[in-house]
Formats: C-alpha cells, sequence, structure tokens
C-alpha cells in the first residue's frame, strides 16, 4: 500500500493530491466491504448470513460518516448517529482499545431496538482520527415477543432491552459482567453471543485496515484527506440539486391503521430548494400513534437520505458530506420523531416506506423526468409452528412480495423487497422452501391488470398461494390492503392493493386482520400481491409494449382498450392501428 | 514442401478474442510458435482459417500440412458468450409447471446493485407468452402428485409453432429430485416434433433451485442454433483442410470436450477462453517452483484473477453472465473491468475515476487513432514510456504518443491542475489498486493468504502491472510466462478433456446408509465418465476420476465442495470443519451435515508434452537501449535499460528498474525487482524489498 499511497508531497497545505483523494475513498469502501464479508462468514444467525441485515461503515473524527460501500439503505444516516453519541457521552473518555455498544433510538442514535451498534474509534499515536462501526438486526432482545417483532407494543419497554451507549470492551477487555447481562435479556443467548462476536470481528479488522490506511497517510493528514472526502460529497449533492429550480413541493403519504384500529396517519412535507440547498420539513404530519410505526430521529434522517439519493442518481456519494446541503424538520412528538416511551420497532419498514414515498411525490414536482412511481405497501404474514418431527419454523411469505413502481425508462419491477432497502432481498426458490418447511406452495405467478398503468407501468406483483400441511400460527402484517399504495406519478394510475384469503382445509374463509396474529389448523393461505405504481399517461404507452403485455395475460384486452387506449387486432397477435390511432384521439 | 521447421506431431490451441485471435502451435519438442491476427467478428470460423494460415506461413509450410500433422487441435471461443451479450440468440419457448410460470422473469427480485434502482433488469430472454404450462406436480421428495397430462404438451407445441419456435427448455418443478417429467415431456415433444432442440433444466443442471434451473436451461436453449453450427461448420472446414481427427473445445470446466459432446449443453461453452488459462497455470507449476499461485490476465477490458492452490482450482456453478444466472461447472474467475482500454476521467465532483467502462477495440484508447478521444490505461502506459509508440501483433495496431498525452492533459490533467505524468501514473495506481482487491476477493476473501502465493502476470498487459500489483499484496515473486500475450491459447495446447457429473442428494451425514448410496452413485457416474472417456480414445490408464461432495451445516444455505473418496463419515466430517474453518473462521462441532450433492469429474489425460531444458548462458544479459520510463513516485521519469526479450536465455539475471519486450507482451521490472530466465526460458521476478505489508493477512 505505500506504493499506492503518496504521504505528505511538497504540496500546500490546503491541496490534496486528487489521486490520493480517489486512492483513500476505494481504499475506504474496500474496507467497509471487508468488514461486511467477516459478519456474513462468522455470525450465526441466518439474519446476518442470509439476509444481510447489517451495514459496515466508517466515520470521520467527528463522527461523520465517510464511507458505508456494503449497507442497508435503511441504515445510510444512522451510523453517524451512532459515533456522535458516542462522542458526546465519551469524547474526553476513550481511548485505544475501547469498543462500545448501543441501540436506544431516544439515547443513541438507533434506527430502532433490535438494531445493535458497534462503533470502535481509531487512534493514530494517541490523536482520534475517526471511528467504524457496524450495525445488526438481532435475533431476540426479550421484550413482549420473540424475535424482535411485538405488535402488541404501546410502549418501547414491550420490545426489548434499552441500551444506551456501553463502553462494551475497555482497553481491548471485554466487560463479561456486561456481556452476561446482555445475554440473559434475549430468548437466543447462543445466537447473540455468535452474533456479537462476529460484530466484535468485524470492526477489530475494519479498525486494524483503517488504522493503517491512517497511519500511512499520516494522523493528521488522514484526518484532512477523510474531511476532503466530505467536501467532495457536498460538491456532487449541491451540483445535484442546483438543476432543481428553486420552489417548494409538498407531499404526503401515510397509513391507515395504528396497528389497533383504522385511523389516518398522515405524513406530510414540505420540501423546499434554495441556493442550493434542500428542506425537508415535516410539520404537520400525524402526532406519534399508540403501535410499534413511530420513527427515530436518525430512522427519519435514514429514510430521507434514501429518498433523495434514490431520486438522484446511484453515482452520488453516500457520506455525510453529500448530505450537508440537506435540512430535515421532524417535530417532537410526531410520527417522524416520537417522544418516549413510544414503541417503533416496525420504523425501518414503516413509517420509513410513508417518509420516502413523501419525500418522492415533493421531489417529483422538482423535476418530473427523475419522478418515482409507489412502491406496493406488502400485504404478506409470518407462519410458524411445528414439523411432524416436533421442530419448529418460522417462515415468512416473501413470495407474496409486492411490486415496485415505474421510473422513466423502466416498467416496475414485478416483485422487489421493502422499499427502505430499496429492495434489497434475494427470495427463496419455491423449492428451497418445500424442502425446508412443511408447506406446498400452489402458484407464484404475476398478476393481471394489477400493475399502475402508465407510460411505463408498475410492477404486477403476484398471485401466491400456499398450503400449510401443518396446524400453525400466522402473524398478519397486511399494511397494503386497504388503500392503493402503489401510487401513479405524472398521470399514471396506481397499482392495485393487496389481497389476503385464508382458508383452513376443514373450514370456512377466516376474517384477516391488518396487523394481528392467526392460530390456524391446516390451511390455505393466498395473497394477491400489492402492484406498483406507474410512470407517465398510460395513453402515451408504446402500443407495441401493450399489445406485449396483452399477449404476455398481464393486461387484458379490454384494459388495453379503455386504459392504454390500444387495439389489438383480431388475431392477438398485431395492434390494429387505425382503431387506436381513434381511441387516443389521434 | 518437405521439411518444415517444426517436428511433428504438433499441438495447436486457437483462441479468439474481441481483438484478436490467438494461435499457438506446440511442436513434439516442445517448440512453441504464437501467432496473433485480428479477429473476424463477422465470420470468425474464417478468422481461424486465416490465422491458422498465416501461422503455416510463419512456420514455412502449408496450412494443411500444418493441419494435417496436428494431433490435438483444441478452441476456444466467445461465441456463445457474444449470443448471449448481443441477444442474438435463438426464439426459445419454456415449459413450467403450471402455476409457475413467471419464476425466470421474477428473478428471485435479485438486484446486482441496490442503489441503482433505475437500473431495468435484463431483458428476459423468453417472453410470457411463450412460456407455457405443463398439467403436473412432483413434490419435493420426488413423489408425483399429479400425473404428467400430455394434452398439455400437445397445447403447448401448438402454440410454439405458430410462434416460430426455435428452441425449447423444459424447467419442472422438483425435476432435480425426480426427472421422470422432464424427460418424458422431451420424448413426448420430440416425438410430435423431431426437428426442434429441447433442453431438460435437470439434465443440464441437476441442482435445487428452479429460477437457476430455468435460466441455464433457456441460456442453452438461446445460444444452441448459433453456437452449434459454427462449431460443426468450424470443425468440417478444418478436417477438409487435413486435420485429422475432431477437434475439441474448451468448457467453463476448463476441460475439453468433444464437439459432439457440447451438442445437448452448448452453454458448457460460457467461459471457453478465459477457462483455458487453468491449463495454462497447471502446464507452468513446476517452472514456478510454488504450488500456490495466483495468475491475473490482463487483458483489453477486463482483469480475470484466477487462484490454484496444489495445482488445483476452485470450481464453482454459480455463473452470472450480464445479469443471467448459469449453474453450470464452472473454474471460478474473478473478473474485474481493468485492462488497457479501461476509461478514466474525472466526475462532476471533481473526482478521479477508472473504469469500469473501457472502450473495447472500437474506438479502443486515444492513441489507436480509431477516434477515441478519451484517455485509457494504454495511453497511461504509453505516455509514461512503459509501451513505446509501435505497431503491435500482425494486424498492425499503431499507437500514437502524442494523441494519448492530449486525451490525458485535456481530460485529466487540466480538470485536476496535475502535470500529465501525475495524471497517467494516478491512472495506473486506480486500476492496480482495483486490480489488487480483485485479487484480494479471489484470495483473503475465500481464507487464502495471498503472501504465500506466486502471482502469475499473464495477457497481453499482465506484465506491466504485475510488479506493482504483487508487491501492494505482499507477494515475493511474479511468474512471467514468455508467451504472456496468448496465454489462454497456449493453455489450450496442453488441455485435458473433461466430463462434470453431479446428482443431488440431500441427506445427513449420520443418516444410516447415507455412504452407501454415496457410494453407489459414484460407481454409477464412474462408469459413466469412463464409457464416454473410452468412446473418446482413451485408454485406461489415461483416466482419471475425482469425486467430490458438496456438504453444509443442516440449515446453511451455501454449500462447501470437499474433494474426497472417503467411506468415513468421522473422516469427512473432519475435512469439512477443516474447510469450513479455513472459509469461515468457526467449526460447530455438534451441527448436522448435510450431503447436498455428489459429483465426480472424470478426466482424459493428453500426455505431457517434453519441456525443452535450454542452455545455461554464460554471459550477462545486454540491454539493448534505454528509454525514458515512470518508474515510481519517488524516482518519476528516468532512463532505464531495456531488454529485447528474444535475446534472453536461461539463467540470464537483469536488476530493475527495466522493460523486457516481448513479442506478445512488455514486461516492467520495478526499481526494486531482480528478473530471472528460469530453465523453461520463462521469467521469474523477484521483489527484493516488497512493501511494508506484513500485517496484511
Amino acid at each position: 500500500m505505500t506504493q499506492m499511497i503518496r504521504p505528505e508531497t511538497g504540496r500546500t497545505v490546503d491541496a490534496i493530491d486528487p489521486v490520493l483523494l480517489a486512492i483513500v475513498q476505494k481504499q475506504l469502501d474496500h474496507i467497509t466491504r471487508q468488514m461486511g464479508l467477516v459478519m456474513t462468514r462468522t455470525a450465526s444467525s441466518p439474519i446476518f448470513s442470509q439476509s444481510h441485515d447489517f451495514s459496515c461503515f466508517i466515520g470521520s473524527s467527528e463522527g461523520h460518516i465517510a464511507s458505508q460501500a456494503d449497507g442497508l439503505p435503511i441504515h445510510s444516516a444512522a451510523g453517524g448517529f451512532a459515533f456522535r453519541a458516542v462522542l458526546e457521552r465519551f469524547r474526553d473518555d476513550m481511548e485505544e482499545g475501547d469498543v462500545f455498544l448501543m441501540s436506544d433510538p431516544y439515547e443513541a442514535g438507533g434506527n430502532h431496538l433490535p438494531d445493535w451498534t458497534i462503533a470502535r474509534p481509531v487512534f493514530v499515536a494517541g490523536l482520534l482520527c475517526g471511528f467504524v462501526g457496524n450495525r445488526a438486526h438481532q435475533s431476540d432482545i426479550g421484550g413482549g415477543a420473540p424475535g424482535t417483532y411485538n405488535p402488541q407494543a404501546t410502549e418501547i419497554f414491550h420490545e426489548g432491552i434499552r441500551l444506551p451507549v456501553l463502553k462494551l470492551v475497555e482497553r481491548g477487555r471485554l466487560r463479561k459482567d456486561l456481556f452476561q447481562l446482555l445475554l440473559l435479556n434475549s430468548r437466543c443467548p447462543d445466537l447473540m453471543e455468535g452474533d456479537l462476536g462476529a460484530m466484535l470481528g468485524s470492526v477489530k479488522i475494519g479498525a486494524e485496515r483503517f488504522r493503517e490506511l491512517l497511519s500511512e497517510l499520516g494522523g493528521k493528514q488522514g484526518i484532512r484527506v477523510i474531511a476532503a472526502l466530505l467536501d467532495y460529497g457536498e460538491r456532487c449533492m449541491r451540483s445535484e440539486i442546483a438543476r432543481l429550480p428553486d420552489g417548494e413541493w409538498a407531499g404526503e403519504d401515510g397509513s391507515d391503521t395504528d396497528c389497533f384500529q383504522r385511523v389516518d396517519v398522515p405524513i406530510r412535507v414540505k420540501v423546499t430548494a434554495k441556493g442550493g440547498e434542500l428542506t425537508f420539513d415535516f410539520t404537520g404530519s400525524a402526532p406519534q400513534i399508540r403501535g410499534f410505526k413511530n420513527s427515530s430521529l436518525a430512522n427519519t434522517h435514514s429514510a430521507v437520505h434514501v429518498a433523495v439519493a434514490a431520486f438522484f442518481g446511484a453515482s452520488l456519494p453516500r457520506n455525510a458530506g453529500a448530505f450537508r446541503p440537506v435540512t430535515i424538520i421532524a417535530p417532537k412528538g410526531s410520527v417522524v420523531n416520537a417522544l418516549p416511551p413510544a414503541p417503533m420497532t416496525m420504523n425501518t419498514i414503516f413509517p420509513a416506506s410513508e417518509i420516502i414515498l413523501a419525500c418522492w411525490k415533493a421531489l417529483a414536482q422538482a423535476n418530473p423526468a427523475r419522478a418515482c412511481a409507489g412502491w406496493g405497501k406488502p400485504v404478506y404474514g409470518i407462519s410458524s409452528g411445528r414439523r411432524a418431527d416436533g421442530s419448529v419454523f418460522v417462515m415468512y411469505h416473501w413470495h407474496a412480495a409486492p411490486g415496485s413502481g415505474a421510473v422513466a425508462g423502466r416498467d416496475g419491477l414485478p416483485q422487489a423487497g421493502n422499499l427502505p432497502s430499496l429492495g434489497g432481498r434475494t427470495n427463496p426458490n419455491v423449492e428451497a422452501y418445500e424442502r425446508i418447511y412443511p408447506v406446498r406452495i400452489l402458484q407464484h405467478e404475476m398478476r393481471c391488470d394489477a400493475a399502475g398503468a402508465g407510460e411505463f407501468r408498475g410492477g404486477t406483483s403476484v398471485h401466491y398461494e400456499v398450503d400449510m400441511l401443518v396446524d400453525s400460527e400466522h402473524a398478519v402484517r397486511a399494511e397494503g390492503m386497504h388503500r392503493p399504495s402503489g401510487f401513479g406519478t405524472q398521470g399514471a394510475l396506481d397499482g392495485a392493493t393487496g389481497v389476503m384469503r385464508v382458508r383452513e382445509h376443514d373450514g370456512g374463509e377466516l376474517e384477516v386482520p391488518q396487523y394481528g396474529m392467526q392460530r390456524l389448523r391446516k390451511a390455505r393461505i393466498s395473497i394477491d400481491g400489492t402492484a406498483g405504481g406507474g410512470w407517465g399517461d398510460p395513453r402515451r404507452r408504446d402500443p407495441l409494449r401493450v399489445l406485449r403485455d396483452v399477449r404476455d395475460g398481464l393486461v387484458s384486452p379490454r384494459a388495453a382498450r379503455e386504459v392504454y387506449g390500444v387495439a389489438i387486432a383480431e388475431d392477438g397477435r398485431s395492434v390494429d392501428a387505425a382503431a387506436t390511432a381513434a381511441l387516443r384521439g389521434k | 514442401m518437405v521439411s518444415a521447421r517444426f517436428q511433428q506431431p504438433v499441438r495447436i490451441g486457437v483462441d479468439i478474442g474481441g481483438t484478436f485471435t490467438d494461435v499457438v502451435v506446440v511442436d513434439a519438442k516442445g517448440g512453441v510458435y504464437p501467432v496473433k491476427s485480428l479477429s473476424d467478428p463477422v465470420d470468425p470460423a474464417a478468422g481461424v482459417v486465416r490465422a491458422l494460415r498465416l501461422a503455416a506461413t510463419h512456420l514455412e509450410c502449408e496450412v494443411g500440412q500444418l493441419l494435417g500433422s496436428c494431433a490435438l487441435f483444441v478452441h476456444g471461443s466467445t461465441i456463445a458468450t457474444n449470443t448471449l451479450l448481443e441477444r442474438k440468440g435463438a426464439r426459445v419457448g419454456l415449459l413450467t409447471t403450471a402455476g409457475f410460470r413467471d419464476s425466470l422473469e421474477i428473478r428471485r427480485c435479485i438486484r446486482e446493485n441496490v442503489w441503482d434502482h433505475r437500473a431495468p433488469a435484463p431483458e428476459v430472454l423468453v417472453p410470457r407468452y411463450l412460456r407455457l404450462p405443463v398439467d403436473e406436480r412432483v413434490a419435493a421428495d420426488g413423489a408425483v402428485l399429479r400425473p404428467l397430462e400430455p394434452g398439455s404438451i400437445d397445447r403447448a407445441i401448438e402454440i410454439f409453432r405458430a410462434e416460430q419456435v426455435q428452441s425449447i427448455a423444459v424447467c419442472l418443478l422438483n425435476s432435480y429430485v425426480n426427472p421422470a417429467h422432464e424427460t418424458a415431456v422431451r420424448a413426448h415433444v420430440l416425438e410430435r416434433w423431431p426437428e426442434v432442440r429441447v433442453t431438460c433444466s435437470a439434465e443440464l443442471a441437476p441442482v435445487m433451485g428452479e429460477y437457476e434451473r430455468a435460466s441455464t436451461a433457456v441460456v442453452n436453449a438461446f445460444v444452441a442454433p448459433r453456437v452449434l453450427p459454427y462449431l460443426a461448420e468450424l470443425n468440417r472446414s478444418l478436417r477438409e483442410l487435413g486435420l485429422p481427427s475432431d477437434m475439441l473445445v474448451v468448457q467453463s470446466n476448463g476441460g475439453c470436450a468433444a464437439v459432439a459432446e457440447l451438442s445437448r449443453k452448448p452453454v458448457q461453452m460460457i467461459l471457453s477462453g478465459p477457462a483455458a488459462g487453468v491449463s495454462a497455470i497447471q502446464h507452468y507449476a513446476k517452472d514456478i517452483g510454488n504450488s500456490q499461485v495466483i495468475a491475473i490476465e490482463v487483458g483489453g477490458t477486463s482483469c480475470d484473477v484466477t487462484l490454484a492452490d496444489r495445482a488445483s482450482v476452485a470450481m464453482t456453478d454459480e455463473l452470472v453472465v450480464d445479469g443471467y444466472h448459469l449453474a453450470v461447472p464452472a473454474v471460478e474467475i474473478g473478473t474485474v473491468g481493468a485492462g488497457g482500454g479501461t476509461i478514466a476521467g474525472v466526475d462532476g465532483g471533481g473526482m478521479l475515476y477508472a473504469g469500469p467502462e473501457g472502450a473495447g477495440s472500437q474506438p479502443g484508447p486515444a492513441a489507436y487513432g480509431r477516434g477515441g478521444l478519451r484517455p485509457t490505461v494504454t495511453d497511461a502506459q504509453l505516455v509514461l514510456g512503459r509501451l513505446k509508440p509501435q505497431a503491435y501483433g500482425d494486424g498492425g495496431l499503431a499507437l500514437d504518443h502524442a494523441l494519448a498525452e492530449r486525451a490525458i492533459r485535456t481530460n485529466l490533467a487540466e480538470p485536476l491542475g496535475i502535470s500529465v505524468i501525475e495524471a497517467a501514473a494516478g491512472i495506473l495506481r486506480l486500476v492496480e489498486q482495483n486490480m489488487r482487491h480483485a485479487v484480494e476477493q479471489s484470495s483473503v476473501e475465500r481464507g487464502y493468504n495471498p503472501r504465500m502465493f506466486t502471482l502469475v502476470a499473464a495477457g497481453g498487459a499482465g506484465p506491466l502491472h504485475g510488479s506493482s500489483v504483487a508487491r501492494s499484496l505482499g507477494c515475493a515473486s511474479i511468474f512471467v510466462p514468455r508467451l504472456a500475450g496468448v496465454f489462454c491459447a497456449f493453455g489450450m495446447c496442453h488441455a485435458n478433456v473433461r466430463h462434470d457429473y453431479q446428482r443431488p442428494l440431500l441427506r445427513e451425514l449420520d443418516d444410516p446408509g447415507v455412504l452407501d448410496e454415496v457410494a453407489r452413485i459414484l460407481g454409477d457416474l464412474r462408469v459413466e465418465a469412463q464409457s464416454l472417456l473410452s468412446r473418446e480414445g482413451f485408454r485406461d490408464e489415461q483416466m482419471q476420476c475425482h469425486p467430490s461432495l458438496d456438504m453444509r451445516y443442516a440449515g446453511q444455505q451455501w454449500s462447501i465442495r470437499i474433494d474426497t473418496d472417503s467411506v468415513d463419515p468421522a473422516a469427512i466430517r473432519r475435512l469439512f470443519n477443516a474447510e469450513h474453518e479455513r472459509l469461515y473462521g468457526s467449526v460447530q462441532e455438534q451441527a448436522r451435515i448435510e450431503i447436498v450433492q455428489v459429483r465426480l469429474a472424470g478426466l482424459g489425460l493428453n500426455p505431457e508434452h517434453e519441456q525443452p531444458i535450454r542452455p545455461v548462458p554464460d554471459r550477462k544479459a545486454q540491454p539493448v537501449g534505454n528509454r525514458e520510463v515512470w518508474v515510481n513516485e519517488k524516482d518519476g521519469v528516468r532512463a532505464i535499460a531495456v531488454y529485447d526479450g528474444r535475446l534472453l536465455e536461461p539463467g540470464h539475471v537483469l536488476d530493475g528498474p527495466a522493460i523486457v519486450e516481448e513479442v506478445t507482451t512488455t514486461v516492467f521490472v520495478g526499481a526494486e525487482d531482480r528478473l530471472r530466465v528460469t530453465s523453461a526460458g520463462n521469467y521469474i521476478i523477484e521483489l527484493l524489498a516488497p512493501a511494508g505489508e506484513g500485517k496484511r493477512a
């Protein structure tokens, strides 16, 4: 590396070698990816190794994120909150070999309680030069329900153990008493022990690599290079913002349930672009709610960052510098910045999704060409029970995932993972599920006439049908069951709502709650997944693409005619050009 | 013509790349004759014949005489890959279990870059209206839940015929456990429609996962009608020109196979070309003197990384080509976009970047003078004096120094406010960092310490980067094959025939009778492999069978492959635990272990070729001149010695900094490096003062 990194050159104090800057950025990204690899390779719980529900990051000496190449979008702003929480409490009381642990969304910069953050300060010759850290979802942290999600929670105390900033490792020595306290508060202490070990191993490798890089640069020079990288991020963001006209745009999304009853929970944002800066003001959003869908400040910031990054473009640096020109106003006591003891475990999905969608609705008015249509909000459940041999299973009905929204130039993806992770989840094969779980899947096929029609249409989602071959419990999460959530933009239509039906093999159809638990004898669950919204006037869609959708069985001939203004010829294989022109009024 | 310059019989390797078609002829005494000639993208077979004529001319004979004396002709081609990349394959129909038409399009929601949500998924190769249901259902344990209903196949055939489908793929649920319905569907289709091609997913890739199997079967069906006629036509022309026996083709598994063998599975050619590098690595093993080798092969567009531990190269069956997933046995090659044509620039925020975008061969680097205005790695090498402005290859590609310098000045140096040399050096530092990260991905991230390995620098551009990359990794030495620029074509001359077989098992290691079943399966596979090899003309002593097991701890998603023929569960558990520890740093002593897959590789060994031992000269290597070259950060540009590789012989030693100009490559020997010519005439470069990388593991 000495060959690649040029130490202090004879340059003036202000100028940083642009080649060095590029090299250091790539090296930081490489280190965070290697930290992620240590996590997946050494963790015990499948949450890390298979679902990749964690993020690794590197921060500046002031606790601002400098790199997070390996991570979940919804964690993107949150690491900095954690580093700064450490600085706030331990700035004058930390040294080489100390490692901190924290989780509380009210006290310690957490997204929600199950995401635990490990932070390790990195020193060069006694000088604090930066931090490495990771944030990872634990398998169980106590609380009112196994597996961290307690839909009955009305206070954060029902959701598990709360961790302020703790010094878990003191000058290289693990505090065993503290460690025992943590394990004692989990239903799966073995998984927790393995996973905390993986997190500690990951920051150890990260700290070594980061220190090596900083040492080669020289500590002070290292701090300056990282500061220059944040400045670079800011320049990139400012040049993106500068392409928007100055103005004010409002966006609103929201939920229709507080997890206990139907109630309007609006999330309203006013976006202001002025002088190369953006302000997101959530004044006017609903007060915090009874159920566990309240957002923390770190989570709301992350959701706004996801909305902004996804709106602009993938090449934008995602360090803290890029978000300097972005101001977020989140009123205390509202659903986007709740006060204790409001419960909030669901917030990385809801209201994170609503925050992103509200921001997108506002930003769409600033630059329609980059508008993003709504992604469907999931209607699905989690089945658990015992197999014939008595072993316990927990199975997510991920095959019912919703469709994503369209953007200019591409239709929505037929199915995608959650919006706050920008769909970063790979679904299992049907064959794998049938091998592991006592189920038989009967159908998994794209829906017809569900996608939001548009010049680019939304993702169709699927019809999914499964037989549970044993008795089971079914935890229902059907946020998208009542109102269309995949909204259309720029003249396009909304995607269809999700529908869930549950019928016991020996009985009739059961009522499905929006959130809640069902005890089922052998049963058939069928779900029409929520579809995504379209982009642009459907009557501007290329008739050949409409033809293809009709031939593909994704759009009915009738919808082609009535919604898209396209007449399909009698052979079913071509467009009736004259009739189409007439329908489209040309 | 009576006497040719070569000793009969010869072997010939032909590798078609984007820019050049490489031909290597190895004669009976180990004499090696390389030729590079421009590829013919429109008619690649004609390009091959032209390259062979050129080789014959160099060897002072007729092409018929050359081919007539050829005992082994091995070909690697990107035709399957290009057919896929250019979407120029057949019109395919897909038959699936009723209720599951869409796994191909839904793609398990896999996203290559989550942040880039605007990127469309790769175009689905079979439109939904040609994905048709078959009434049938097999359960996860192989039991038939619903018998096959032939009427549903007939209805599909009718539609396929009307839609002019040329090739049919069949992927039914759980066929990896019980393929009977897939086989019956094929029989039924062929009875009614004998001239159509049918690919069965479980025959091609008997692995769990309907998405990956469908994708593999569809790509196979897609490329077949383009690849197979090409191979047949080329083989016919070669036979007519005098080739005594059929040519062999390199497969993704690194071994080769006869054209007839590939007729049902042309998708196996998807890595044909780069996979032949494995044979080259194995051939050089003795000369390298280290059985732990990492090869970087740097060409025009990319850097391919292959790791060999004790001469064995890791295999995978999870390939992704341009977003399409393929479950076929392949050597594990890591690829990054870092080659001679990699483009550098300055982004909107003022940051220098290099790659992943490349200039390809058209327009190519600015220095080609073909209209390319953006600076590339090759332009940087030229500006830094490491390449010289001259013609390369028989196609007469010339490099223009002024064009390279202008591209770097206007696009990089001026916007960044640095000198042209600093900008050019910056490009090298960035691509070499990228290569180093790629090597770390193939080594550190798979539990290997690169410091223990010798870095093989191959490909036309590899020997320019080898010294710097090896130094940053902490390797002690580099091996540069004298024929680095035709590495894969040379490897083809030493390739063995290889056939891979596998059967799913999905049982626990400790279940009673499991290892009896493994032994029975391996016995069946061995008979299958040996009978094919013997039909191909191999005698018993030329055959090798290598069994292996894919295993995992119960509940894990990924399996690990263990080479073993043991029937002792305790011994197998030990091997598995040790490999798990090496890869992931942990062992679960009490965990149940599953055997997922039973595999067998059948090898037909082509006889080892004689390696000429060259005389050791008693004179010092003499440079042929000096040239101004950018050496490194510290020394900047200075005049350094330039050697003509043709004058260097075994035993010669020279100290860096220096340049060695070879017929197919240019070698940069760094400031603290010492180059020595091996007894087989290749180069070992020792890094006398490796960078302070002691801590890196």
